[in-house]
């Protein structure tokens, strides 16, 4: 029996899309069998970010509403073996599916797959609600920015009323620079304020951009600093201990005045 | 002193955020106005100013997560020269 995780945010356009492409594809590496649910009916994406877009036959609707079986809904990646998209449909509502629909797909899923991962939409309406149903555990992503982490601190809450355990943090596009400068929230302040467990930190990696253009997900691209986080979370997601990488965010003045506070 | 200071003029962008993000949560999580925090605030402190000497300006209030739950957290600094009276 598998889990379904969801891979949730509140606020937009912070990479839930591209974690859970990554994540998945990561899992299916390290020889997990995994299905990746698009949950963002009516503005899909994750065929896209997959390079599977061409191969999208069914959607979730299809199965929902029985024109298609589940498993033949199921799109192959084209470079992973044990790897799957399943399609939202992209002329439906968020409001056209109820929960306990998402909730039974999830639970056949789960039945022949070790992960389902679940690409939810932002925001904290129906469509966040259909992705969380029938999730089992869940991911929040979020960047260090202000408005996000309010966000994020929010769905928290929403995960928590519904009983959704454990829930663990992304934090995307940290730039080291931008904090040793001051400019953007450190990871432990994030950490501080929102009080759950960390699971990986990705930095700001131009390759992310280069890697949706071409519809292949970054872990499959060797050292670029994105895909070895996510290569990293997802062995801790598969229980491996991998520690989190401490980005220098110290200043060069920090570093002196460490220096100084060592050697008093 | 810390000589960092001697080189950082005014505060760093990350840290007025860190503090109001802080703030804006209390008020997200409590649920409630920042009127209604003011008043509770108050209330508070006159309860506890009968038995402690401290300024009204100095007191803070937040709330915490703990897991699954959270945790109102209230500082009333006060000197020890303060005994109970
Ligand atoms: N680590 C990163 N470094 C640089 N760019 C990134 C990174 N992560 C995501 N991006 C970029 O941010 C944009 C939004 O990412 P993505 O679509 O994954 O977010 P989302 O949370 O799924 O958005 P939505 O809420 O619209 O579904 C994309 O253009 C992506 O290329
Ligand atoms: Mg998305």
């Amino acid at each position: 029996m598998g889990k379904v995780i969801v891979i949730t945010s509140g606020k937009g356009g912070v990479g839930k899309t591209t974690s859970t492409a990554n994540l998945g594809t990561a899992l299916a590496m390290i020889e997990k069998t995994v299905v990746i649910v698009d949950a963002d009916v009516g503005l899909r994406n994750l065929d896209v970010v997959m390079g599977l877009e061409s191969r999208v036959v069914y959607t979730s609707m299809d199965v929902i509403e029985k024109r298609c079986e589940l498993s033949k809904a199921l799109v192959k990646d084209r470079r992973v073996e044990n790897l799957m998209l399943l399609a939202a449909s992209q002329r439906n509502r968020k409001d056209d599916i109820r929960p306990e629909q998402m909730q039974d797909i999830c639970e056949k899923l789960k039945e022949e797959y070790d992960f389902v991962l679940i690409d939810s939409p932002a925001g904290i309406e129906q469509g966040f609600h259909n992705a969380a149903a029938g999730a089992d555990e869940a991911i929040i992503v979020t960047t260090p920015d202000l408005s996000a982490i309010r966000d994020a601190d929010r769905i928290i809450g929403l995960l928590q009323n519904e009983g959704i355990e454990p829930i663990n943090l992304v934090i995307n596009r940290l730039s080291a620079t931008l904090v040793r400068k001051g400019n953007m929230i450190s990871k432990n302040d994030v950490l501080d304020i929102l009080n759950i467990d960390l699971i990986g930190v990705i930095p700001e990696d131009t390759g992310v951009i280069a890697s949706t253009n071409r519809g292949v997900p970054l872990v499959h691209t060797d050292r670029s600093p994105g895909a070895e986080a996510y290569m990293r979370i997802a062995r801790r997601m598969i229980g491996q201990r991998v520690p989190i990488p401490d980005m220098r965010e110290d200043s060069f003045l920090d570093q002196i005045a460490n220096w100084f506070s060592r050697n008093k | 002193m810390d000589f960092r200071s001697l080189f950082t003029r005014k505060s760093k962008s990350s840290s007025i955020a860190t503090q109001r993000l802080q703030l804006i949560l209390t008020q997200d999580r409590f649920e409630v106005s920042e009127d209604s925090m003011k008043k509770l605030q108050i209330e508070l402190t006159e309860v506890l100013a009968k038995y402690f000497e401290f300024t009204m300006n100095s007191v803070s209030m937040s709330i915490k997560r703990e897991g699954n739950s959270y945790v109102l957290m209230a500082d009333f600094p006060y000197s020890k020269t303060n005994k109970i009276r």
